[in-house]
């Protein structure tokens, strides 16, 4: 489905940000091949990595995390991270699907 | 994004304004568009390739550039006769989906805001109903009374006006007789058959939330088959 206008994960973003948490939003925003998640797909990430939403069918979720952690450690305004298929002999973070996706990460202030 | 930004999506997310997100991938600027408002800043010159993103209802980053366009386009209107249990469920389905609905029912025990919170339940005849709410070809109709009075009034009103989706609930007895009122009111072949009946995927269930199930999985791929 396209994006929702019933869509909570930005009401949720807004919601952290008045209790003083400090908010990444991920976005995909490009995919090749067979992705799991579609263009526009959100998660948001707070300085202590609590998530909610997704990015893809929980393959990537867990580094998503940790970069947005050191976002805001780093006060970096934003940045943009690809991932690629995962090598099923290698203990790396990837796609088992085949596909590609582009994730572009914000801090909102 | 600013917060500011955050904040007026969500103002145009809740009062159901279109609109689309626009963000320079470089710097992490971001800026609401609206259709037939100007862009600002260096955001202007990207006007016409962010209305055709905006058009084609797409996401994606715009060729050569760096900035990212997300629409979020008003939900499908979906319009269900009769305020009984089995659209409790399908109430509580579509809010995670597209979906925007309205319930008609004419029976005042059963449209109560008690049963529906935060639902738009409009308490008349569909004929009085119809009044009140603009359809089109994106319109979809579910009727679930089994009544003629209230369901034939409903489905007529929906083969009219072309609605791309239309179901009606009732076991094939049901249906056959309910499709010889409306050949004998004048509907063609073709318009009744383009009525889901008995309506819904065959899953096998019987209960309320199955049936529900059965009925938005259909919905759905309706609403994809259509363009």
């Amino acid at each position: 489905m396209r994006n929702s206008f019933d869509e909570k994960i930005l009401d949720e973003a807004l919601d952290w940000i008045k209790t003083n948490q400090k908010v990444v939003l991920a976005t995909v925003i490009q995919t090749w091949g067979s992705s799991p998640r579609q263009v526009g797909s959100r998660m948001i990430v707070n300085e202590n990595g609590d998530f909610s939403g997704s990015v893809s069918g929980g393959c990537v979720e867990t580094a998503v995390v940790r970069e947005c952690i050191d976002l805001i450690k780093e006060n970096k305004p934003c940045k943009k991270i690809e991932f690629k298929v995962s090598n099923e002999s290698a203990w790396e973070v990837g796609l088992a699907c085949g596909g590609e996706i582009a994730v572009y990460l914000e801090q909102v202030n | 994004m600013n917060i500011k930004t955050l904040e007026q999506i969500i103002k145009n997310k809740s009062s159901k304004v279109e609109f689309a997100i626009v963000t320079n991938l470089q710097n992490g600027e971001s800026q609401v568009f609206e259709p037939g408002k100007k862009l600002s800043g260096d955001f202007d010159k990207f006007q016409k390739e962010v209305e055709n993103f905006f058009k084609s209802k797409k996401n994606g980053i715009i060729e050569n550039s760096d900035i990212f366009v997300e629409t979020y386009i008003r939900p499908i209107k979906v319009i269900i006769i009769g305020a009984v249990h089995i659209a409790q469920y399908l109430v509580d389905f579509a809010k995670s989906l597209n979906f925007e609905i309205s319930v008609i029912d004419p029976r005042g025990y059963f449209a109560t805001s008690q049963r529906f919170p935060d639902l738009k339940i409009i308490n008349k005849w569909p004929d009085e109903a119809f009044k009140e709410i603009e359809t089109n070809e994106n319109t979809a109709l579910i009727a679930l009374t089994h009544d003629p009075k209230i369901d034939d009034p409903a489905l007529q009103h929906a083969l009219n006006k072309k609605f791309y989706y239309i179901g009606a609930l009732g076991s094939k007895k049901t249906h056959e007789n309910r499709c010889q009122r409306l050949k004998e009111a004048g509907f063609t072949d073709k318009q009744i058959n383009s009525i889901h009946g008995p309506i819904g995927i065959k899953l096998g269930g019987k209960s309320a939330p199955e049936i529900a199930l059965s009925i938005i999985a259909q919905l759905v791929s309706a609403t994809y088959n259509k363009k």
